[in-house]
């Protein structure tokens, strides 16, 4: 089963290695500075550990590797591994999910204890976070570290608008980013997550770690890293990145119904670094597409819409349809029971689930534009505060989700 | 005479009695498959009702994109109008069976021909009912794509994939039935031809400016490339 999972060019190596305290995935592509850090960090963690770098670029942390073979510490071992592939369906985060679940194999293959990966690029990569991602697994048996990247006022929009606020008020963890992708892991969380996968139940781990994790009373953290290096994004596709991310996020939320359904209200996780700050540049938003895109869905989508959103919130988003720009702000509950209807219809089916997360589209660029428009001039702590505004609305109203989860044709306004 | 005229008188009164007797059977027959048939039909049309109400037929198809029952009267849901066709079918059934009782040539030619013409009328709504749930989902796809795209006649042209779509089916459907074929393959044709031929001229003359203001969208306007958007989403 591992052997399927762990590429080719891999699995030759990893058989002549016996077994590994830690399993460090690098999937993003770093230059030859940042593998470095990552190599000089390992280095630095305490104990007798075996480590094993999975990484595309073998020769050069392989030679970092040989130069100071002599020295105490960590003993590392390289095996050669494939940058995430460039998926021909257009789909980069099914691709993640392969190289995820692959990992989890060859930990799992190793008998390691622990595990991290480094997906994304960040911009200051300190040999403290790649650390600390792994230290707060091994030393204080925490299974799950998520990083709490510095944020930049307009970016991981989607993260910021729907996945964060969603995920910490269903499952009451305050967790920054829960799709990572950036992680340190226990072996009781892989475990659990391959064990899905061998009952052919497969689940995307990005969109599952989390609410896994905290469903199944494991121990979970935050990790302060550097702020991330985000692609620009392309614009005649967002409605494809949100297919990709809400659905699994949806899916995993059908999974846990009965987890979160208990929780209540949120409270705050450890949190282990210094707090760092990402530098924002003053930068103008051109709103007007986004809220041209907004009005365009409200006009032309009525029809998908009505199946999903009760008529109160239809009835809403036309006269937010007729504001001005200036004055165009969609209201937090609004929005919190906008993405709760959703998720509602993803669940029961109401139409097919690739066109009702495409139809969610023109509602969420009207809603970044509202934020866009509102923390332009804000300075970091305030885009904190509106966000934790968000969040609140979101707990605010999470009964009114539960309600029409448990009673879809009795409960609706 | 009197004599002659009574025995013509009996002999047709015999053969007229004769002719009922041989008759007789046959209504008997009928009657019979009918009232068995109207109950079958009644037996059936409640259980299908019940099943298609437990099922949420109603709201199920308004998920799969047809119109919502507000929309149909309140005594003619499409659970009530799929039980009763059902209940026609059988009544419809026995009535076919019941004229074959006669044992007439010619009733059981026709009872045979009709029969025959089952499959026809079965294969003729299978091919509306997919052809239909193909149209709406792919006018939804074109609305849905279109309207993300920016694109500002996205419900016309989702409108005009829908009744492409339909009125292909309906062709294959009457082509299916033996209905006026040549007609149909025809007009099919024509209608087919014309609508992608208008749709060409509305791209190269006509239409040039509505179709250019349609295509607003072009990169040029998109805040991607007209400056460094700022906005990053995962």
């Amino acid at each position: 089963m591992e052997g399927d999972l762990i590429p080719q060019q891999a699995l030759e190596t990893t058989e002549q290695i016996d077994t590994a305290d830690v399993v460090v995935g690098i999937l993003a592509d770093l230059d030859q500075e940042a593998v470095a850090t990552v190599y000089e960090a390992l280095r630095t963690l305490h104990g007798d550990l075996r480590i094993v770098i999975l990484s595309s670029d073998g020769n050069s942390v392989q030679a970092h590797a040989d130069s100071a073979s002599s020295g105490k510490g960590p003993q590392l071992s390289v095996v050669p591994w494939p940058l995430i592939a460039p998926d021909a369906s257009g789909a980069p985060l099914q691709s993640i999910s392969a190289a995820y679940y692959s990992i989890f194999a060859t930990g799992e293959k190793l008998g390691a204890r622990a595990g991290c990966i480094i997906a994304s690029k960040l911009e200051a990569v300190t040999s403290q976070w790649v650390c600390q991602l792994i230290q707060p697994v091994l030393e204080a048996e925490f299974d799950l570290a998520a990083p709490y990247y510095a944020r930049r006022k307009f970016e991981g929009l989607l993260n910021s608008g729907i996945i964060g606020p969603l995920i910490r008020c269903l499952y009451g963890k305050r967790i920054q980013n829960p799709l990572g992708p950036d992680l340190g892991f226990s072996r009781a969380l892989f475990g659990m997550l391959r064990g899905n996968d061998r009952n052919a139940n497969r689940i995307h781990p990005l969109a599952s770690l989390a609410p896994v994790a905290i469903c199944d009373n494991l121990r979970v953290c935050q990790v302060h890293v550097g702020p991330r290096i985000l692609p620009p994004p392309d614009w005649t596709n967002i409605s494809s990145l949100l297919v990709q991310a809400l659905g699994p996020v949806f899916l995993a939320m059908e999974r846990n119904a009965a987890c979160w359904q208990k929780a209540r209200r949120s409270v705050p996780i450890s949190g282990f670094g210094e707090p760092l700050a990402a530098s924002d540049k003053s930068t103008t938003v051109d709103v007007n597409q986004l809220l041209n895109s907004f009005q365009l869905g409200t006009r032309d989508l009525q029809e998908v819409w009505g199946l999903v959103l009760p008529p109160a919130t239809l009835l809403e988003l036309r006269k937010l349809a007729r504001s001005t720009p200036e004055q165009f702000q969609m209201p937090d509950e609004l929005w919190a029971r906008i993405v709760y209807d959703f998720a509602l219809a993803h669940r029961l089916r109401t139409i097919n689930r690739e066109h009702l997360l495409r139809s969610m589209t023109p509602l969420y660029l009207g809603w970044a534009a509202g934020y866009a428009r509102e923390v332009e001039a804000a300075d970091g702590a305030a885009v904190e505060r509106r966000l934790e505004r968000l969040c609140t609305a979101y707990e605010v109203s999470k009964p009114y989700l539960v309600s029409r989860w448990r009673w879809p044709d009795r409960f609706n306004p | 005479m009197r004599e002659h005229v009574k025995e013509a008188l009996d002999q047709s009164t015999a053969r007229f009695l004769t002719a009922l007797a041989r008759l007789l059977p046959g209504l008997v027959a009928l009657t019979v498959a009918l009232l068995i048939s109207v109950v079958l039909a009644w037996i059936l049309a409640i259980v299908m009702r019940r099943l298609l109400v437990s099922l949420r037929f109603d709201e199920r198809l308004v998920r799969w994109g047809f119109p919502s029952p507000a929309e149909w009267s309140p005594m003619k849901s499409p659970s009530i109008l799929v039980s009763r066709f059902v209940a026609a079918l059988v009544i419809m059934t026995g009535l076919l069976i019941g004229v074959s009782a006669f044992d007439a040539e010619l009733t059981s030619l026709f009872v045979q021909s009709v029969f025959a013409y089952v499959p026809n009328i079965v294969g003729a709504m299978l091919v509306l009912l997919l052809g239909n749930i193909i149209a709406r989902f792919l006018a939804r796809s074109v609305l849905i794509g279109a309207v993300n795209m920016n694109f500002q006649y996205g419900r016309l042209l989702s409108v005009g994939v829908k009744w492409l779509v339909i009125v292909l089916a309906v062709a294959m459907a009457l082509e299916h039935l033996r209905i006026g074929s040549g007609i149909v393959e025809l007009a099919f044709g024509i209608l087919f031809g014309g609508i992608v031929l208008a749709l060409a001229l509305a791209v190269a003359f006509n239409s040039k400016e509505l179709v250019a203001k349609s295509l607003e969208r072009d990169p040029a306007k998109t805040p991607a490339e007209t400056i460094e958007d700022p906005l990053r989403h995962l």
